[in-house]
Formats: structure tokens, sequence, C-alpha cells
């Protein structure tokens, strides 16, 4: 089953740097990913966030309110 | 997932004066840095930053009416949209469209230096950019 990523963020540059840090873990981990990004404000409402940039991995919170970094993602990846 | 969208109230800034005469409390969710130079200046008034929020909403009263503020309304309507979520009532909590820069062009009273905000612009009206629900007391009907 692919793993499922969304970066939530109403496009600030946090935002666009988590979004591209994700493209680039996915990519150096080789893992199946749909990566999303979630830009829309009423759409990031239904995930209930107040910080943003939000990376979800498979509906889960997993790091809020900053960039989230190349490795870390890596490392939530292959947990 | 949630969808409490539907169930948020949006008022502007001159039903808000309406809101703040029946003793209304004000939640400014802007950062510390954001509040620094510009404040509101109504009677009651509190500061929860947003970066801070789900540590310190449990300061507001259930019971209390309150409106939720920031610069532009982003920031206020996702506090909003939480604390509909954290079983606030949606009749006593609402979020301030467009926040302190249309508040500022209305000529509401301020505390401090505007001249930063009056140079954002927002070209929609006080009514032509929400289909959710307005309160009773919204301008907005």
């Amino acid at each position: 089953m692919k793993t499922d990523i969304k970066v939530l963020g109403p496009g600030c540059t946090k935002c666009k740097t988590t979004y591209s840090n994700v493209l680039e873990a996915v990519k150096q981990t080789g893992i199946d990913a749909v990566v999303t990004k979630i830009e829309d404000i009423e759409e990031m409402m239904q995930y209930n966030v107040l910080t943003t940039p939000v990376l979800m991995i498979d509906g889960i919170v997993k790091i809020k309110g900053r960039i989230a970094e190349i490795k870390e993602i890596k490392d939530l990846l292959s947990k | 997932m949630q969808n409490t969208q539907s169930l948020i109230n949006e008022i502007c800034p001159t039903s808000t004066q309406s809101w703040v005469r029946k003793g209304a409390l004000i939640v400014d969710v802007r950062e510390n840095n954001e509040t620094r130079n510009l404040m509101f200046d109504v009677p009651k008034i509190l500061n929860i930053p947003l970066s801070h929020f789900e540590e310190r909403y449990i300061e507001l009263s259930k019971n209390q009416e309150m409106v939720i503020v920031c610069n532009d309304g982003i920031k206020s309507l996702l506090a909003t949209n939480f604390l509909i979520n954290n079983g606030y009532d949606s009749s006593k909590v609402v979020h301030m469209k467009h926040g302190l820069i249309r508040w500022v062009q209305k000529g509401f009273p301020t505390i401090g230096d505007t001249s930063s905000i009056l140079d954002s612009e927002i070209s929609n009206s006080c009514c032509a950019s929400s289909s959710r629900e307005t309160s009773k007391n919204s301008c907005c009907h």
C-alpha cells in the first residue's frame, strides 16, 4: 500500500520547504508514496490544525509548526 | 478528519464592535512580534498566540462570548475552528473576518502604529468573501 503523505500549509516559505523536503526524502528512500500539498484554508480546517506547516503520514500528524527536515522525514518513513 | 467549517460564525469588524459593547472578550491570536507594534483597543482582550493556542485555549471559559481575531482573518479562522472542535459553542465563539487590517481601515480603535498595517490591502468587501454562515449580529446579511 502506498504511504499517504500530506503537507498542510497556506503556501508560506516554510510550507514550500517542507513540501520539497518531503519529495526529496521520498526520492532518497525510494518508498511508494502519494504526496499531497494542501494549501486551501478550509481543507486544512478539516484536520483541525493550528500551526503550519503540518506533515501528516498516513493520517497522523508527525510534525507541525516548523520545517520538517529531510533526515527526520526519512526516519519517519522508515519506521 | 473533522468538518466544522459550516458551524463557524463569522462577523465583520463592525459587528465585532457590537459584540464588544455587549461584553464579549476579544481573543487575539497574533504572535508577539505582531502585537508589539499595534493592538486592538478594546475593554476585554486576551492575547493567546496561535503557536501556544493548543496549550492555552483552556484559559477561555466556555460560557464567555468571544470574538477571535488576528491580522487578516486566517489564523483566527483556524483558532475558531479548533475551539468548536473542542466543544465550544459556535453561537458564543465567533471569528472576525479580515482581521485587524479591516478593523484599522474602518477607523476602529487601536493602540500603536497603524502605518504598516494600512499598507496591506484586501480587495474583498466586508461581505464578499465567504459563503459560511453569518451571525445574527453580522452586518453581512
